[in-house]
């Protein structure tokens, strides 16, 4: 998704600090300080017109006193946990004990409060992506996403280069 | 159908009242309010259940369910959204409050202050959470309001005008609770501060309930006031007689801030029953008691809630409004029946999951309670928060961690994740306490042993490993656990239990020595000499059995369980008068003692007195309908010349019932 904003002209916040890997030989857009917005909420005017990567339990945190357009990107649950699971092992981190099936239903769980406490939020206005869409039809996603941020940017995202970042041989864990 | 009982119903909970501090403010009406709900209603003990937590056991009382129904396990629960952990709140609650079920069916309905009631639920009425009162801040300006803690939010302004800050009160509202204040170096004594804080707060609760009551419509009011049990927990070392260590000069500043927190809580009592009106039904329950006598812990365990040592098992409940007797004492009331008998109230049924039963005794006349399967299974808006809101907070913490370990979240923090650690650790342990007391020893098995094994410095694990083992009969076990922990020093516990687990196996001689020597390590428990004193009767040495029960009476006079063995003691000894008077007075303790009747039967049957002795057989299987040898005596007695055949031969025919019964269960 960061690929496909960054082609489309969106500026994108990023520090580079993490190359390229077996788990995303594209690299990650990711932008370390946003890693503490709990205890540093106010690091998030750094991302002032720009894109950030947040993961879903930090959406909580971020200051109601600006307002948030946020893409969220939907994928199946055992295709989540078996990523997950794959990245944390080549970590080498420790993963919450409990086998893949608790960690689906727990990741469930998460997502449905998420996605029930996000109705609420009259600071953050969503689009939601679903990630089983995007690799079927790419465009008619990159377009929905477009308008979507049409004027959070200074022009509008050039839908085609967006399309094009979608490689679905990069789409590795998949459930079933 | 079952008749609706209460226009109104005001459900008062006040945490840790207890009627051995209030019995001697009635007599000396010094709390007449309460005085007037009493006589003109029914009151009596409320048993808690164990673990004695408030919050377990204020969420039993609102769902009527034991805590692995609700789901509420401790004071804290890991934060679901920023790691550590968080007081526990209204979203952990699995399952139905009374609240929720009235909202369902068009009540008008507010609670204020629940334990465990944070956010706010919405519901049918105005919800003022526990976080509400609380004092965040130094100075009243600014004060904000917590997020969540008021339902509807379109009152939060008018809710938060009503609060009280304890820099707001001044010296004429605290010197009622020390009137010696003045004398107070609070440089080093923070107890006034204490005292203000606690005040303040339940003032600010009080100001919410008032408000409701003078400003909506309602069909209920449930309000929580933790100011006793928070005054208890304080200032109970300077309660008369001081306990030892308590200065002499800091005795007589303290002395009366128990007492006085009491006649508050019937001042703002009156206030309520004022606005409520004389048509309302009012319950006023605590969750468990406090000690105030000689049974005030001395050494506190430093564990998790090692203070609630200071808990005593029995709470109060009292109940007037129309159809409810009056000026009567209830009976055998645990903290589970308080829902299903304020759903009775209602016209509502009970639902058949629920672990509790009506208060039938309370009625004026009987009514048989309508049921349903469960109001769980009920549809229609209840206002619970959306179920997608309800997390599982262990669930929640495994995402969290899962994040942590993808390197997209920074880890709480070492402090951070001990503390979850700590408070996961205690859910597992509450829960199989709760499986423990609820008889259930097969279902707290796994976590004890879990438990035991991944924390194998903490005694309290290992005990209750042992007291699980005991329940499944694995005695073997039981004593490989404790012969461990006894050679590790660990007295008096694990020697008291080797003891009792010797003595199921029916080897007193090995039992009492194990016994003794917790006695020695721990002179002051009651139910240890109740236990040497049962082990001595069942060797047949009474002298020390009849030395053990008063021991036991010396420490807790009121302990109905003493006056039943030295009853027993005074039977075997052919000393009927002694041992129908002992009966008697632990009747008189606790009426729903089946053996206490029981005896008193047979010490009157020996004395001849044979009317008063059927009352007391019949009371007996009242209580305790499968009572074998209560039958067979009834049916001796009624066989005598002049006696009444007729019930003669229904006793003797249900005693051989019950008889065969048993031999068909494999039981003696």
């Amino acid at each position: 998704m960061m690929q496909m904003l960054a082609a489309g002209g969106l500026p994108v916040l990023h520090d580079g600090l993490r190359a390229a890997d077996e788990d995303n030989p594209r690299g990650y857009f990711e932008w370390e300080r946003i890693r503490s917005l709990p205890r540093d909420p106010g690091c998030i005017a750094e991302a002032e017109g720009k894109a950030v990567k947040v993961i879903s339990p930090l959406l909580r945190f971020l200051p109601a006193d600006r307002n948030y357009k946020v893409v969220f990107l939907r994928r199946p649950l055992a295709e989540v946990a078996a990523s997950q699971s794959a990245m944390i092992a080549r970590r080498k981190t420790t993963a919450p004990p409990g086998d893949r099936n608790a960690i689906v239903a727990s990741l469930g769980a998460h997502l449905n409060e998420v996605t029930a406490w996000l109705t609420g939020q009259a600071h953050l206005e969503v689009c939601w992506v679903d990630h089983a869409s995007l690799m079927i039809d790419a465009r008619r996603q990159a377009r929905m996403i477009a308008d979507f941020l049409a004027g959070a940017s200074a022009a509008m995202l050039d839908v085609d280069a967006m399309a094009k970042q979608v490689v679905p041989s990069l789409h590795r864990q998949r459930s079933g | 159908m079952a008749p609706r009982l209460a226009k109104k119903v005001l459900l008062i909970g006040w945490d840790a009242a207890d009627w051995k501090l209030i019995n001697p403010l009635l007599d000396s009406g010094k709390m007449p309010f309460l005085e007037s709900v009493v006589s003109g209603g029914v009151m009596g003990n409320l048993t808690t259940l164990r673990p004695i937590l408030s919050p377990l056991l204020w969420n039993s009382i609102s769902t009527g369910k034991r805590a692995d129904k609700h789901g509420i396990l401790d004071f804290f629960e890991p934060d679901p959204h920023i790691g550590g952990i968080r007081p526990v709140s209204s979203t952990s609650r699995k399952v139905k409050a009374i609240w929720n079920i009235l909202t369902q069916r068009g009540f008008h309905t507010h609670v204020v202050g629940w334990f465990a009631g944070h956010p706010a639920e919405p519901i049918n009425g105005v919800c003022v959470s526990p976080l509400y009162p609380i004092p965040l801040s130094a100075s009243p300006t600014p004060w904000p309001l917590p997020e969540g803690s008021v339902h509807p939010a379109s009152l939060r302004e008018t809710f938060a005008a009503l609060r009280v800050h304890p820099a707001e009160l001044t010296a004429e509202e605290l010197l009622p609770f020390v009137p010696r204040a003045a004398e107070v170096d609070q440089k080093n004594d923070r107890a006034l501060e204490s005292l203000a804080k606690v005040l303040a707060e339940c003032c600010s609760i009080h100001n919410a309930a008032t408000w409701i009551l003078e400003n909506r419509e309602w069909d209920f009011l449930a309000v929580f006031y933790n100011a006793i049990d928070h005054f208890c927990h304080r200032f109970m070392p300077y309660y008369p007689p001081a306990m030892p260590g308590v200065s002499e000069r800091d005795f007589e500043i303290y002395k009366d801030v128990v007492p006085s927190a009491y006649r508050l809580q019937d001042l703002l009592l009156g206030r309520l029953l004022a606005l409520a009106g004389p048509d309302t039904t009012v319950m006023i329950v605590s969750d468990h008691g406090f000690h105030s006598d000689d049974l005030r812990p001395r050494n506190i365990v430093k564990e998790p809630a090692g203070n609630t040592a200071w808990h005593r098992p029995i709470g109060i409940v009292c109940l007037k409004g129309p159809g409810i007797r009056k000026d009567e004492r209830v009976y055998g009331t645990t903290l589970l029946d308080i829902a299903p008998t304020l759903l009775t109230l209602f016209g509502l049924p009970v639902g058949q999951d629920m672990d509790g039963r009506l208060m039938t005794q309370a009625l004026e006349n009987p009514v048989q309670p309508d049921s349903i399967p469960s109001w769980e299974d009920e549809p229609g808006e209840c206002g619970m928060h959306p179920a997608a809101l309800r997390v599982d907070p262990a669930a929640a913490q495994a995402v969290l961690q899962q994040f942590v370990a993808l390197g997209y979240m920074e880890p709480p923090g070492e402090d951070r994740d001990r503390a979850v650690a700590s408070v996961l650790r205690e859910h597992k342990y509450n829960l199989a306490r709760v499986y423990l007391e609820s008889l259930r020893p097969a279902e707290a098995l796994p976590l004890l042993e879990q438990l035991s094994r991944d924390n194998p410095d903490q005694l309290r694990f290992a005990l209750e490993l042992a007291r699980c083992y005991l329940a499944l009969g694995r005695l073997n076990d039981a004593r490989e656990v404790l012969l461990a922990r006894a050679e590790q020093g660990s007295q008096p516990w694990a020697d008291w239990l080797l003891g009792v687990t010797y003595s199921e196996q029916g080897d007193n001689e090995m039992a009492m020595p194990h016994l003794l020597q917790a006695e020695k390590a721990n002179p002051r428990l009651p139910d240890l000499h109740l236990r040497i004193a049962a082990t001595y009767r069942q060797m047949s040495r009474l002298t020390d059995a009849r030395r053990a029960y008063q021991r036991a009476l010396e420490l807790d006079g009121d302990n109905p369980t003493a006056f039943v063995g030295l009853a027993m003691i005074s039977l075997a000894e052919r000393r009927y008068r002694e041992a129908a008077e002992q009966a008697l007075v632990a009747v008189g303790l606790d009426h729903y003692m089946p053996l206490a009747h029981y005896l008193l039967g047979v010490a009157l049957a020996r004395l001849r007195q044979f009317d008063r002795s059927v009352i007391a057989f019949e009371t007996a299987l009242s209580i305790l309908p499968g009572y074998l040898k209560a039958h067979r005596w009834l049916a001796t007695i009624h066989s005598r010349p002049g006696g009444d055949p007729i019930k003669a031969a229904a006793h003797r025919s249900a005693a051989e019932e019950l008889r065969r019964q048993r031999l068909a269960q494999g039981v003696r």
